[in-house]
């Protein structure tokens, strides 16, 4: 297994950062004992993940959002004392943030795939806030229309993942596109929509009689917790969609082969070398 | 942007353990485990150095079922850094080089 995993990270680099991937996984290669070879895969797959040119860069924005909303959601739980249910979401985010985070830096790092999965995040982010008119309130307090819905939940990661693969030639990295504007789009509007509940607390739209400021309160945390899965998971399965129809629209060219380890041919044992 | 800045305490430790002898190839883990850094660590700064021309990589081709393996010393530019190195630290001075430790 961890050669497996080490094998899959090292695709994760650059077409010049090749070489190191394959150098990792030849030491592992060489370790004995399996906790010394989990160890060894860990570090080599953190190194992966934040090798430069985008590893730092990446991580960096992904954590700040994510810190940011989980601190933001703190923040608003310790304000209004809201009780140990709410906590217990908290940790349920604070994995979903992470594996967030994970998935979206190993998205980052393959080839085509950034620049166009962060520019369709922001479509789909802010197509959703121009329906709900970018303001707070209309973040948490609307509930879309059919006409929004149709728009938001079809059109829009339709229209990301065809543009994913049409741009790219390759119905792979459209699909991969598709899932990080996912990612980053679910990312940036579950921090907005905190940062609505934190402003606005239990004020904004009328909530149901008899609800005290912590249920409100509480009700709009969850929401938006569940509107993060939602929005997530929908925008990839369509937009993933809309990936293999275009590419049924366009003939696909494949992705060029990797080369492998540069192996000088009869070179001297360089460790008798004077 | 690029950043010049100078290397890192684990850098100057991967840097003097080469440097110890510079004609000698080492393998990764072993310099890992001289260095006391855990992979995650050491693998970023093998590719700084080699992408700023101050270590040198080869491949030891290994028995048909496992894969070659990578080999690293320093070039003769990064044992005048290291040496640069170690002699400002004798100045308490730590000097900027001519390559970038900017990410590549």
């Amino acid at each position: 297994m961890p050669t497996r995993l080490l094998r899959w990270a090292a695709c994760l680099l650059s077409r010049q950062r090749h070489d190191w991937g394959q150098a990792m996984l030849g030491e592992l290669g060489r370790l004995d004992g399996r906790i010394r070879q989990l160890r060894f895969m860990l570090g080599c797959l953190i190194a992966v993940l934040l090798l430069p040119p985008w590893g730092r860069a990446a991580a960096g924005v992904w954590a700040m959002i994510a810190v940011g909303s989980v601190g933001l959601y703190a923040s608003v739980a310790i304000r209004y004392g809201l009780g140990a249910g709410d906590w217990v979401a908290a940790a349920i985010l604070v994995v979903l943030l992470a594996g967030y985070l994970l998935a979206a830096s190993a998205l980052l790092r393959r080839p085509g795939v950034a620049i166009p999965g962060l520019l369709g995040g922001l479509f789909v982010a802010l197509a959703w806030l121009a329906m709900k008119g970018f303001t707070f309130y209309g973040v948490i307090g609307t509930i879309p229309t059919m006409r929004e819905k149709l728009v938001l939940v079809i059109g829009v990661p339709l229209a990301v993942g065809a543009a994913g693969t049409l741009r790219s030639r390759d119905p792979v990295i459209g699909r991969r596109v598709a899932r990080l504007a996912a990612i980053s789009a679910g990312l940036g509007l579950y921090f907005y929509a905190t940062l609505a509940v934190a402003v606005l607390g239990a004020g904004g739209p009328p909530a149901d009689t008899g609800w005290t400021v912590r249920n409100i309160i509480s009700d709009r945390l969850g929401t938006n917790l569940v509107d993060l899965l939602l929005t997530t998971l929908v925008t990839a399965t369509v937009g993933w969609a809309g990936a293999a129809a275009a590419a049924r629209l366009r003939p696909s060219s494949p992705a060029p082969a990797l080369p492998g380890p540069v192996i000088p041919a009869a070179s001297p044992d360089p460790r008798h070398e004077a | 942007m690029q950043r010049n800045r100078p290397p890192s305490a684990q850098t100057i430790r991967v840097l003097r353990a080469l440097a110890a002898d510079p004609a000698r190839w080492r393998y990764g883990y072993d310099l890992a485990t001289e260095v006391r850094l855990k992979s995650g660590s050491l693998y970023p700064i093998l590719v700084r150095l080699a992408d700023r021309g101050l270590l040198d990589t080869s491949w030891e081709p290994g028995p048909a079922s496992r894969p070659p393996r990578h080999l690293y010393r320093l070039t003769p530019a990064g044992r005048e850094f290291a040496a640069a190195l170690t002699a400002a630290r004798a100045d308490r001075t730590v000097p900027h080089p001519h390559g970038r430790w900017s990410e590549a």
